[in-house]
């Protein structure tokens, strides 16, 4: 037995954070501060933050509370991406600054801006009941409490990994969508959605549903699939707002919205052609008034330079087209003929 | 001499036709064959994939299905068909159940999905199989003059489960393409972001406000242009260029090139040969 | 303003409970639940274990009967009968609700709610969800509330209640938006505010804001404390930040190892070794730690968790959120290296004496969940327990507040009490008198609790603690806000918040001094036996006008005797 103390030290280096900082009472614009102090291997962004906050600069503000990764309250843009300060190891974000030894931290995006690190998430939670992101139970009044429902282990998995989510609002930061138009329902309210519209307990599915396919809802996401790569629990988002729309067009039909008749002319077309048919694609989608309205300047220009489409009859089929129709309508039977039993 | 499968976008076939006639003139300076599929057919964008599951798994199950029988890989010069072809591959590769149903259909043509033939970018190959030494070496006329902002576009990083090459948001491949042509690549916070295009027709606003951010972004580190390896984000930023500076109030204008072109500049070829002309901001 | 008939200080899995069963007692009566952070942020959310509820889902003989006697002897007999009889009956009712509102569960075969067997319990009925059961509990009632359109002060700090002449009239609370003191005129009050244990710092696993808000507020205004000294401690908290690494890792076959390199649980369970009772591991680690067979590190000491003779695949496979805590929170890849742990502290078993229904001494101000003392926890809380309490007794106290609310006389708080608390706040600001960090402060409360205070106590040591903890009350006088501004000041919440924590401190301290026996989480070295005979009983602290002064309470019994705790 050694009775020795062992001092264990850690590799330490000068690291500068550059923190975005903003007080509405005084500041006319934002700015940023430079903290330049020793850190050590091990230690996470959110320690470093709070050791500048508590022996440099008390007046740095910023969320943190379960410092686990659990609660979601220090989401913010650590050299631009968001992420969790709490999860976040310093030495990790070395590589990733873009002037050697300054981590750069911000707020999140895409929401209003309160105090140097620190954002309003109200605009999320008006939305979160905009679309009635809850479960309105089909149990009876007088039987709750007093039976559970059964089900099955493979439609819990349904919604497993989507409960995962913290509402950290990392993807909403990070939303191509939500950045062009602040309406936009966005990823973590899809996501929350498409959770509860997969739950055979609740009752108001079409409601919901009614409500995602409306404009700034769910044909309005641009599949950039940022949402789902900084999703700081590792959640395939873009699966729950692809299952949205499968569920749109299946239970509301193709020609519901022009998400859902542009989603539908890609089947059309390649069944026809087997290549897509871009020039009445607009048509398609949004009918003649608005193409006419919007896409005819810049169909002009695109004459001049010989960029337009082809016109349907123009556009060459692929070779050997026949016999891949026939494979596809083959398809079309197996999915038919599975819909059938799938409704027996 | 390096051979592959070159699978035909319908965008390419239509709207950026450029795209494919540069890499005609090309290919054989470094040393590569594109056997063109002709009975390819559309991927179905990222929408197929909803409307019908099966049909998507089909249509692009038979499309690689096309060039294992060459016995050769599938390249792809557009971002959104490379992720919607690997995505089914993925789907196909992991579910038996699929892959029998895909093959049992896939059979009465003949063909069979494997899983043997990889999916990959036009850039990939250029980067891996070549290599950007050999590319330097190749260089007539080396861009040296040209400050140039890389957009990657979405569908050749994300999702990382799909396509795995680059980092889903630290990307780095078409920056070390644009140093071994010689060029200048510019730090470009948009390097990663969106194009817009996706929702073009359903939101045009929003896109519109999308591209307009990337545009203005290029101009402002005063970038002699844009390159994109993905024609779907070229005919926003060149194509509705116009129409989202005006959107945003941007009294300016920035040349968008396709990877196919810069690399066909930098191989000595002019613009009118490589179609640069055809492009609407010039 | 419009008195409120029910203000729900919390806006965790017990304020949330409240609030939905207020609201469904009464749809008439005006609710609002304040709470400092969005309600989805609450503590709750970190609880992974599950929710015990004899459904019997899983072993068909389960019982309520058993589900009572587990918790009765799991509190070393220092849980209320009656009250433990409560939480064990409701216990299926209330799981079987959550279910039908929305909860995800796991799912048995048979498509009924999964249950695991938890420490403790003599049969699997622990109901979970994956390893976040508190998560999707919290967020299940979150969404009901936004639901039924309940009233939310998000980012409201609670300062005080508003108390004359012995009559509660509301509460008074900061914006912290705004910075702004508001008063919030109320017939009832349900502090549903969370644990204490951060008073131990970076020794706990707790949320940074498990500060004992709601027991401090209570406790100034003359309501009694119950049963204080009684902190669950966990054996293997990380080293930098006291976050826990769940009993799993042992239980797939991890070392514990000193700076000999000696798996020296031999020497305290030769046969359970690492998989001993927590209570015993947690004792052990100390032991090696005070007795110089520790590490040392700036961040303190500690000894190795060793998993890297377990290999990549199982840790990959078996624990890789185990792995992923390590190398977010202590930058070390279980697979390569050793992880530093020590004992951390977890639950705080004491709170706000209530009755069963959540009734506090005061008229019109109730309490429940971990902020309160039922008690149904006794000296020792049974994993899977924590999480009933809150919704069993947090829904008791929401409908007890609503049916009782309009028997008390609305009333009005006057805007010189407002001003005064106002002054008060901006005080902390003057630069003349004010110069003591408050980093400083609460990190030496953390130590001396650790201390002195810690897993073992006797009586010299706890003695030197509470002599540290008032002259560390002192130096508080002095403490100074270096923020000034109004809007989001993070830097005065983390001194109210060290103030709350320095005055339950006393509590604790206190509470321990004078329990002169050891039982469940509470071990005296000087005592280290039960002592029934004296000590059968809680104890209260109460602040009177010359200080704090301890009382005690009747334990109620009820058809369990007396029995040793064994395993």
């Amino acid at each position: 037995m050694t009775g020795a103390l062992e001092l264990h030290t850690e590799e330490k280096r000068d690291i500068t954070l550059r923190v975005f900082r903003f007080n509405p009472q005084v500041d006319s614009k934002p700015y940023f501060d430079d903290y330049t102090i020793q850190i050590e291997k091990g230690i996470t962004v959110l320690r470093s933050l709070n050791y500048i906050k508590e022996h440099v600069d008390a007046s740095v503000s910023f969320r943190a509370f379960c410092q686990a990764g659990i609660c979601g309250s220090c989401g913010m843009r650590i050299n631009g991406i968001s992420k969790l300060a709490c999860t976040t190891q310093v030495w990790d974000e070395l590589s990733k600054c873009r002037e050697a030894g300054i981590i750069k931290i911000e707020p999140l995006r895409n929401m209003p801006l309160i105090k140097d690190l620190i954002v309003d998430m109200d605009p999320l939670v008006d939305k979160m009941k905009h679309y009635s992101n809850w479960i309105e139970t089909r149990m009876p009044e007088s039987e709750i409490g007093k039976k559970e429902f059964l089900v099955s282990e493979e439609e819990f998995r349904k919604y497993d990994k989507a409960t995962d989510c913290i509402l950290c609002a990392s993807c909403v930061s990070e939303c191509t969508i939500l950045r062009a138009h602040k309406e936009y329902v966005s990823p973590a309210v899809l996501l929350k959605s498409y959770r509860m519209n997969v739950d055979t307990r609740d009752a108001i599915h079409d409601v919901r549903l009614g409500e995602l396919v409306k404009d700034h809802g769910v044909w309005d996401c641009t599949h950039c699939y940022r949402c789902q790569e900084t999703c700081v629990k590792h959640i395939p988002i873009m699966d729950a707002i692809h299952g949205i729309r499968e569920d749109a067009i299946e239970v509301r039909g193709a020609r519901d919205t022009s998400g859902a008749k542009h989603a539908e002319a890609f089947m059309e077309d390649i069944e026809k052609k087997g290549k897509l048919v871009e020039a009445t694609l607009p048509i398609r989608t949004n009918g003649v008034a608005w193409t006419l309205q919007n896409l005819l300047p810049m169909a002009m220009k695109m004459i001049m330079k010989r960029r337009t489409p082809p016109p349907p009859p123009l556009v060459k089929p692929a070779k050997g087209m026949k016999k891949f129709r026939e494979l596809f309508r083959e398809m079309t039977e197996h999915v038919k003929a599975e819909q059938k039993s799938h409704k027996k | 001499m390096k051979r592959y499968a070159y699978y035909l976008s319908c965008i390419n076939e239509s709207m950026t036709k450029e795209v494919d006639r540069s890499i005609d003139l090309w290919q054989k300076d470094l040393g590569l064959e594109f056997v063109k599929l002709h009975e390819s057919t559309c991927c179905g964008g990222s929408n197929l994939d909803y409307v019908s599951p099966k049909h998507f798994a089909l249509v692009n199950g038979r499309n690689i299905a096309l060039a294992e029988k060459l016995g050769l890989d599938l390249v792809v010069s557009c971002n959104t068909c490379l992720m919607t072809i690997r995505t089914a591959k993925k789907k196909l590769d992991e579910s038996p159940e699929l892959k029998q149903e895909v093959n049992e259909l896939l059979k009465k043509e003949g063909l069979e999905y494997r899983g043997t033939s990889n999916v990959r970018h036009l850039l990939w190959v250029l980067a891996e199989d070549v290599g950007f030494e050999a590319i330097r070496q190749k260089v007539k006329v080396p861009l040296k003059n040209y400050r140039i902002a890389p957009f990657y576009g979405c569908h050749i990083l994300r999702p990382s489960t799909v396509l795995g090459k680059d980092d889903p948001l630290e990307p780095s491949t078409l920056d070390m393409m644009i140093e071994a042509l010689g060029g200048t690549t510019l730090p470009y916070e948009h390097k990663n972001r969106c194009c817009g295009f996706h929702t073009l027709l359903v939101a045009e606003e929003e896109s519109l406000n999308v591209a307009a951010e990337a545009l203005e972004e290029a101009i402002e580190i005063k970038a002699d242009f844009i390159v994109t390896p993905c024609p779907l984000c070229h005919t926003v930023l060149d194509g509705y260029q116009a129409k989202a500076l005006k959107h945003a109030n941007i009294h300016s204008s920035i040349p968008v090139f396709h990877l196919s072109e810069m690399v066909g500049l930098a191989l000595g070829y002019t613009e009118k040969q490589l179609g640069i002309k055809r492009h609407i901001v010039t | 303003m419009k008195p409120f008939d029910i203000v729900i200080v919390g806006g965790g899995g017990a304020g949330l409970y409240a609030a939905m069963e207020a609201m469904k007692t009464n749809p008439a009566l005006n609710i609002a639940v304040l709470s400092k952070v969005y309600p989805n942020r609450s503590h709750t959310s970190a609880a992974q274990g599950g929710a015990n509820a004899a459904l019997a889902n899983k072993a068909k003989d389960d019982t309520v009967e058993l589900h009572i006697f587990d918790t009765i002897k799991g509190s070393d007999y220092l849980a209320d009968q009656d009250a433990v009889e409560i939480l064990c009956s409701e216990a299926p009712k209330i799981i079987r609700e959550l279910d039908n509102i929305g909860t995800p569960w796991s799912r048995l075969d048979d498509n009924t709610i999964a249950q695991r067997p938890f420490g403790g319990a003599g049969r699997p009925r622990c109901c979970y969800c994956a390893d976040k059961t508190g998560h999707t509990i919290l967020q299940t009632l979150y969404e009901q509330c936004l639901k039924k359109g309940v009233y939310f002060f998000n980012e409201y700090f609670a300062l005080q209640l508003s108390v004359k002449d012995s009559r509660m009239k509301g509460l008074i609370a900061m914006n912290i938006k705004t910075g702004k003191v508001e008063a919030f005129p109320a017939r009832t009050v349900v502090f549903a505010t969370g644990g204490y244990a951060k008073m131990y710092w970076n020794r706990s696993s707790n949320a940074a804001g498990n500060t004992g808000d709601g027991q401090a507020i209570a406790y100034r205004a003359g309501i009694p404390l119950k049963d204080m000294e009684f902190v669950q401690f966990h054996p293997t908290g990380l080293r930098k930040s006291g976050l826990l690494v769940t009993e799993g890792a042992r239980g797939e076959g991890g070392y514990l190892v000193n700076a000999g390199g000696e798996r020296f649980m031999s020497r305290y369970a030769p046969e359970k070794m690492e998989l001993g009772p927590r209570d015993l591991v947690s004792r052990s680690i100390e032991t090696e730690i005070l007795q110089g067979r520790g590490f040392d590190s700036p961040a303190g000491k500690y000894v190795h968790l060793d998993l890297t003779h377990l290999g990549a695949d199982l840790i990959m496979s078996r624990l890789p959120q185990i792995r992923e805590m390590s190398m977010y929170f202590e930058g070390v890849d279980p697979i390569e290296e050793p992880i530093p742990v020590r004992p951390t502290a977890h639950y705080s078993m004491g709170g706000i004496d209530t009755d069963n229904f959540g009734r506090t001494v005061m008229e019109g101000v109730y309490a429940a969940g971990e902020c309160a003392c039922v008690s149904v926890h006794g000296a020792n809380r049974l994993g899977g327990n924590s999480l009933l309490d809150i919704l069993v007794f947090g829904r008791l106290a929401g409908r007890t507040a609503a049916e009782e609310a309009r028997k008390f006389e609305p009333s009005q708080i006057s805007q010189e009490e407002i001003k005064d608390t106002e002054a008060s706040l901006r005080s902390y600001m003057q630069p003349s008198g004010h110069f003591e960090r408050y980093g400083v402060l609460r990190e030496e409360l953390g130590q001396t609790l650790g201390m002195n205070v810690g897993i073992y106590r006797e009586a010299s040591k706890i003695r030197t603690g509470i002599e540290d903890l008032s002259a560390l009350r002192e130096r508080f006088r002095h403490v100074r806000v270096f923020d000034t501004s109004d809007v989001f000041n993070t830097n005065l919440l983390q001194v109210l918040e060290l103030k709350n924590m320095l005055d339950l401190a006393e509590t604790v301290a206190s509470g321990a001094l004078a329990r002169e026996e050891s039982r469940g989480s509470h071990t005296r070295t000087d005592f280290p036996v039960r002592d029934d005979e004296k000590w059968h009983k809680h104890t209260l602290a109460t602040l009177e006008q010359d200080g704090m002064k301890l009382g005690e309470k009747p334990v109620s019994m009820g058809r369990y005797e007396l029995q040793e705790r064994t395993y």
